[in-house]
């Protein structure tokens, strides 16, 4: 809708935190479909759900038995179902209308991170990847779960039989193992520990194909576009990577079994599946900090799909670093100097959501700069001086000429003010699905001593003193992620040490040059503001008086003095 | 393109059906609910009424402001109005009770209703919209010149936009809640970024004459100006260009409250000075008829969302809201 007007030359990704969001202390984030919903899963065990237009607070989900820290919130496909998993082992399903809790299931390991189906609007199936163990399927109703495979023998033998329900006895625990749905939910893609990307079959449970990653090194994150076309994988050699899908989005199933069932004449079945991977996904561009060569933490593409977001897992550090598809690095973005533990890209806008250890939620946005254009029409910025032809007759009056061109107007044009227009951006989507996009706003009463809420900027400055920076937090050893269990803790010594350092770095990052500017320009703006409210008082008593004068001769008092009020409103 | 469109149906008159004065001073606003069941009116006595919409009779009375209410507006369900007053404030009302209806409704005092206060203005508030998408937000303008954007849930203003430089007589969310248009007193229509608070365009600059009124189109394309030289505009934002202009009523003082006419053909109604409520075709611009009846200003008019009616409301020497329904 707003395409028209937008200038269609800005950039697409942000430069500068905005604002930020606080309310309890936020360890995980996500995205609705459509950006206007911000989940967030909190330490005390309770969601929160953020309308991120007017970046409030739109609900909160709690549940008695849920107070263990949040691992990760997942929205289900349009906005009914909220998964959050935790790390008491539980895995807990909400509706998000009603507030109400549909399930809680307890699993063997903690869950790092689940996710629900994304073909369907109200899932009972979800994906959970365990703190050290194999991904499971998880049936939300019934608590039974399948442990999917995770490797694929290369000396030819058949791969043990998983079985359902229950761990072999005796089964070695795997190293972090990362895996997420595809865009419809008909396969699963597996990162494992020996480097490789598995791609199954969420129905069957079957290995179609398997891709090696250079380098061969543990996969911690996996993580697919919006649209379905890219992956991306973040390894433990410090390269994120970034392969293009060439499955179709949809039909992925049905299209990945022709090519396993079409394949023959290989010397094993893991050559096959490797062979059948070479149809699957092809390695586009690796992405690595080449100067530092820092971990990666919570890596993913931009809502368009053009550009991929890494954030440094380096603790005492929130730095973002941000690509395009061809590799090259477009944007730093440093934060205060608080470790990083989520990231979400919104799904339309050039916005980041960053998860600082301290439990704040950053909002980085592209620097406003203001388009003087649309303030005047005919009025047009000049990035080059331009030579300027003058008219002959320029100068000279045409009275003739400025009267034809008031009636270029086409006034017998039909105008159609009733037909709406689709938002192409979310085509894909039927017209009869009910979408959540927003939550039903209910005002919460105002207490009597409450005083007049300040505007946003004024509270942040105040909020911002409160907060403490955990500068002194060590680097993460070996590239390990953090183990959420003892983040409370870190928080709570982090704290306690240098009050002083947080809103001092935040001063001085949150003005970049161009922001100096901007304030600057800003106050002239303003002070021009103030002298034309001199000058507006003047001519409303002059407008009462004239009011008055040409009405006093035919009412009494009483109806000069409402007609002058009524010149107000 | 190829099949031209079927033409308009033959006009059918609208006659006054009803007539009530809620208010002890001039209305300044009336307003259908979204669902069609309320019309709310505003008055300079400082309370808004909820009137049935058949019979126009007072269901409630909400009182809280400490002064002149200037404008309302509905969230999308109709659950809340907000209201616009001299007192530098809005207060977002909880209409469910009323809804529910029963005896228990006229019981519950107005006060109680009240959810929600606004302050952030340093002057008169002008104008107040709820944003159609999510009732979570409202735009407002007033007498300081500026446009605001508040979050309705917490209270808190999100955007303080200098946005003129004499008041703000307007403010109007496109459908998708995405942009704001707003008219002032200094000849200017803008149109901002809702969430960033950002100018996108400036449709109309001109010095003189003020717009007095703006509002969108229900499909989010055109923009309806009245300005206070006798004429109303629409205006294709997008392009800047202005499609269609309406005269023939008498616009020079009062920001006088236009709206679309949908619900059977397509109208242009408008109050007018002339204590008359104007109906214009929409594409032939023609004056269709003119209801007679107020003996002052007809300052609003309003639209009921389903049914082929229109509310009116006058000023001090009137005082009347009037139901006009078209003959089927």
């Amino acid at each position: 809708m707003n395409v028209p007007v937008v200038d269609p030359y800005q950039g697409e990704f942000p430069e500068t935190i905005e604002e930020y969001l606080h309310h309890g202390t936020m360890k995980c984030i996500a995205f609705n479909r459509k950006g206007t919903l911000l989940a967030a899963g909190c330490s005390n065990g309770s969601c929160i759900i953020w309308d991120f237009e007017t970046r409030g607070l739109a609900k909160e989900f709690r549940d008695k038995d849920s107070t263990a820290p949040i691992t990760s919130v997942s929205w289900s496909r349009y906005g009914h179902r909220l998964l959050a998993s935790a790390t008491d082992k539980s895995l807990t399903l909400w509706d998000v209308p009603t507030g109400e809790k549909i399930a809680r299931i307890t699993l063997q390991q903690t869950p790092l991170r689940a996710s629900l189906q994304p073909g369907s609007p109200t899932p009972s199936i979800c994906l959970a990847c365990p703190l050290s163990s194999a991904p499971l399927l998880v049936d939300l109703n019934t608590g039974s779960t399948t442990v999917l495979p995770v490797s694929v023998s290369e000396n030819g033998n058949p791969p043990a039989p998983n079985p359902r329900n229950k761990f072999a006895d005796g089964t070695p625990p795997f190293t972090p193992t990362a895996a997420t749905f595809d865009k419809h939910g008909a396969l699963i893609y597996v990162g494992n520990s020996k480097g490789e990307i598995l791609i199954i079959d969420s129905k069957s449970i079957q290995v179609h194909a398997i891709v090696p990653i250079p380098g061969g090194s543990v996969v911690k994150d996996i993580v697919l576009s919006r649209d379905g076309q890219y992956l991306l994988t973040n390894s433990n050699d410090r390269v994120i990577r970034v392969y293009r899908n060439i499955l179709p989005v949809k039909g992925s199933r049905e299209e990945i079994r022709n090519i396993s069932s079409n394949s023959n004449e290989y010397g094993s079945h893991y050559d096959k599946l490797k062979a059948n991977g070479t149809s699957c996904l092809i390695l586009s561009c690796e992405l690595l900090d080449a100067i530092t060569k820092i971990q990666w933490k919570a890596p993913c593409f931009s809502g368009n799909g053009e550009w991929i977001v890494g954030a440094s897992a380096n603790k005492g550090e929130h730095r973002l670093q941000i690509w395009n598809q061809a590799g090259r690095l477009v944007k730093m973005l440093e934060g205060p100097k608080e470790a990083l533990i989520d990231l979400a890209w919104h799904p339309v806008e050039p916005t980041i959501a960053t998860v600082s250890v301290t439990g704040f939620v950053y909002i980085w946005a592209k620097e406003h700069v203001e388009n003087w254009s649309a303030f005047a029409p005919d009025f047009v910025e000049l990035e080059e001086n331009e030579e300027y032809a003058e008219r002959e007759d320029e100068f000279d009056l045409n009275p003739r000429e400025e009267q034809a061109e008031k009636v270029v107007i086409d006034e017998d044009a039909d105008v159609d003010i009733e037909t709406s227009e689709k938002n192409t951006v979310f085509s894909d989507v039927e017209d009869s699905v009910d979408e959540i996009s927003y939550l039903p706003a209910i005002p919460y009463p105002d207490s009597p001593d409450e005083q007049p809420e300040k505007c946003l900027g004024s509270s942040k400055l105040e909020d911002s003193n409160h907060s403490g920076s955990p500068s002194s937090m060590d680097a993460v050893q070996n590239g390990q992620a953090i183990p959420p269990a003892s983040s409370p803790m870190e928080v709570d010594n982090s704290t306690a040490e240098d009050p002083e350092e947080g809103p001092n770095s935040k001063r001085k990052r949150r003005l970049s040059v161009k922001g100096l500017e901007l304030q600057q320009s800003e106050k002239g703006k303003k002070g021009s503001t103030k002298n034309k409210s001199l000058g507006k008082s003047t001519k409303s008593s002059a407008k009462k008086m004239e009011s008055a004068n040409g009405n006093s001769s035919a009412f009494d008092d009483e109806a000069t003095e409402d007609d002058e009020i009524n010149i107000d409103s | 393109m190829s099949q031209q469109p079927a033409p308009a149906p033959p006009y059918r008159p609208y006659r006054q059906v009803r007539e009530a004065t809620p208010h002890s001073r001039a209305i300044s606003c009336v307003r259908f609910s979204p669902c069609g069941r309320l019309l709310a009116t505003a008055s300079l006595d400082g309370t808004v009424a909820l009137l049935s919409p058949s019979s126009l009779a007072v269901i409630a009375v909400l009182r809280g402001h400490s002064d002149g209410v200037s404008d309302l507006s509905w969230s999308t369900e109709s659950f809340y109005l907000c209201s616009a007053s001299d007192d530098r404030t809005i207060r977002i009302w909880d209409i469910r009770p009323v809804l529910a209806g029963g005896a228990q409704a006229a019981a519950v005092s107005g006060a109680d209703r009240c959810v929600r206060v606004l302050k952030g203005h340093t002057n008169f508030v002008f104008s107040a919209n709820f944003n159609p998408q999510t009732s979570s937000q409202i735009a407002s303008g007033g007498f300081d010149c500026t446009v605001r954007i508040w979050d309705a849930t917490s209270g808190r203003c999100t955007r303080a936009i200098e946005a003129h430089s004499e008041p703000v007589t307007s403010v109007h969310f496109i459908r998708d809640g995405s942009i704001v248009v707003s008219g002032s007193h200094d000849g200017s229509c803008k149109i901002w970024d809702a969430k960033s608070g950002a100018c996108l365009k400036t449709v109309i600059d001109e010095k003189k004459p003020a717009v007095s009124f703006s509002m969108f189109s229900p499909n989010g394309k055109f923009i309806l100006v009245a300005m206070l030289d006798n004429s109303l505009k629409l205006c294709n934002f997008a392009t800047g260009k202005f499609l269609k202009v309406y005269s023939g009523h008498v616009n020079r003082q009062y920001c006088i409250q236009s709206a679309f006419s949908v619900t059977n053909g397509k109208y242009i109604v408008s109050g007018s000075e002339d204590n008359c409520v104007y109906i214009w075709d929409l594409q032939g611009r023609n004056v269709l008829q003119k209801l007679e009846g107020h003996t002052d200003t007809v300052i609003s008019v309003s639209c009921h969302p389903t049914e082929n009616k229109i509310a009116s409301g006058g000023l001090h020497n009137d005082r009347t809201v009037r139901l006009w329904v078209q003959d089927s």
